[in-house]
């Protein structure tokens, strides 16, 4: 028979299986910028960062798998409806509070089926850096809505600092400001990941001098997408050239 | 949970069938099905101008005199539209986004190949309508092949059937009436795809003018000035209208070609240009 006592039992568990499979994950940072919204983030060998319509952008931690679910069911909702009614009408709260977040929360309260595993960010453009929006979704289908910037990282209390982190920025920046920024936020997001439990404290190594982000760039790579406020392009999302990620790496 | 599939980018999956239309009774008044009339599109040294009349008619009356029948569909297509203007609209808009659904859904843009296809398809599936008298419509469809690196003109019949124009494509009720006019310029003048944009230009507002003059249904632009859109490598650039202006003057003027001034045009995201 199952009770009360076992669905409290199977929501911990799921939690706690999707928490430790996320922790090898790495953050991903949101910016807005005088003239447009940045995400950034170091990839493997998967893409993480997608455009969804042509204001809305998409980043993820987790199982890629997931993290494709998400981003082609995103991409569905938003077209259809783009279609349908207007582009106008496709809005960051409608895709990710209406369509994204309740089949999440079914999904992950639901003992018959795997949970998703991941965090998700979501990015609006605006007409201007303070009407950008951020949606950061957990893997339980909870979202907190931002402004100016959002994290998503493989932990609530890395979350936690790279917010702080990026909570003290007072000025619009510009594209290299802004990816000064987002890589100070993603070292910080990702030390806290790596920081030692007790039991691993007497363990720590040299390695705990070395750059996070270098260290990440052994075996994997900068990505950066962003949304244009003002471009004639027909696409307002492009992915950033590796030459112009060039600095990022000389402001560590 | 179940997420929607994608069905390997094909966005017509996503909408709902479209409504079966009874055969109509014979006789039947299709005044209100408002056609727009006629649109050129040639190719110059730098890709495909089109150039297109601001006039929609429904029967016999003048619906609208501000129509726009050049709708680009991304940065490198667009369609000059000809016909039942509810439904050419209505596809302009579906292409549009059946275009970066496939991009943004499948990481990798629509071949143009691809898109041409998705352009018969819209037609072939338009067939019923038409055989009913409402809702035909012909577009040309004009692109910028980046692997070729050239602009490219296709159009079609009423089937779906595609056809690649060397030089130049017209539809619409007057296209009929300057078809010849083309082949004349290209025999005695040079090929259009060797012009620049200004002579191209001149030479389209010029036939769009007899085309004016031998059908009623076709605007010139005495009146209202036409539209014109060029597809390059770069993306689409619309033609001002005041170097437009300067351009007819000086074809009213008889002006030798080499004095006029050269047209300006403005780089546009199709987003801006509402379908």
């Amino acid at each position: 028979m199952y009770s009360p006592y076992d669905f409290n039992q199977s929501i911990a568990h799921r939690a706690e299986y999707v928490e430790e499979r996320l922790k090898g994950g790495a953050p991903v940072v949101g910016i807005s910028y005088d003239r447009g919204v940045l995400l950034f983030t170091v990839k493997r060998t998967q893409r993480k960062i997608f455009e969804i319509y042509d204001q809305l952008i998409y980043s993820a931690l987790g199982n890629q798998a997931d993290v494709e679910a998400v981003r082609l069911a995103a991409i569905d909702f938003a077209h259809q409806e783009g279609f349908v009614r207007s582009p106008d009408d496709v809005s960051i709260q409608r895709l990710v509070g209406f369509a994204v977040s309740p089949a999440i929360k079914r999904s992950f309260g639901d003992p018959m089926s795997t949970p998703h595993v991941l965090r998700a960010i979501f990015a609006e453009i605006g007409k201007r850096p303070d009407k950008d929006s951020y949606f950061v979704l957990n893997y339980d289908g909870e979202f907190s809505t931002h402004t100016r910037s959002a994290a998503v990282a493989a932990s609530t209390a890395a979350e936690e600092a790279m917010r702080e982190s990026l909570d003290a920025i007072t000025e619009t920046p510009d594209l290299a400001g802004a990816l000064t920024h987002a890589a100070a936020a993603w070292r910080i997001g990702s030390n806290t990941r790596a920081l030692p439990t007790d039991d691993e404290d007497e363990a720590a190594t040299e390695d705990e001098e070395l750059d996070p982000l270098q260290e990440a760039l052994r075996d994997g790579h900068l990505e950066a997408g962003i949304l244009e406020r003002d471009t004639p392009r027909e696409s307002k999302f492009r992915l950033l050239r590796a030459d112009e990620l060039t600095n990022v790496m000389n402001h560590g | 949970m179940n997420f929607p599939q994608s069905f390997a980018g094909d966005f017509s999956r996503l909408l709902p069938a479209p409504q079966k239309i009874e055969a109509p009774a014979a006789g039947v008044d299709t005044t209100f099905d408002t056609h727009g009339t006629t649109v050129i599109a040639v190719k110059y040294n730098e890709g495909v101008l089109n150039v297109a009349d601001r006039r929609a008619t429904a029967g016999m009356g003048v619906m609208y005199d501000r129509a726009e029948k050049i709708l680009p569909l991304d940065d490198h297509t667009v369609i000059a539209i000809s016909g039942s203007f509810a439904k050419a609209i209505e596809i302009g808009r579906y292409l549009r986004h059946a275009f970066k659904y496939y991009e943004r859904s499948q990481l990798q843009p629509m071949s143009l190949e691809g898109k041409l296809a998705e352009m018969t398809r819209r037609i072939e599936g338009n067939l019923p309508m038409m055989m009913q008298g409402i809702g035909a419509f012909i577009p040309v469809l004009s692109a910028y092949d980046l692997d070729a690196g050239e602009g490219r003109i296709f159009f079609y019949d009423g089937m779906g059937a595609r056809f690649e124009s060397s030089e130049f494509g017209a539809a619409g009720s007057g296209s009929s009436a300057i078809r010849g006019s083309f082949d004349y310029i290209v025999r005695t003048r040079k090929p259009f795809s060797q012009m620049d944009l200004q002579e191209a230009l001149r030479e389209c507002l010029i036939l769009l003018d007899i085309a004016a003059d031998l059908d009623a249904a076709t605007g010139g632009y005495s009146k209202i000035l036409p539209s014109a859109k060029a597809v390059t490598r770069d993306g689409i650039l619309n033609l001002d209208e005041g170097q437009m202006k300067d351009v007819l003057r000086q074809i009213e003027e008889g002006g030798v070609l080499s004095s006029m001034p050269p047209v300006q045009a403005r780089k546009i995201d199709a987003d801006s240009e509402a379908v």
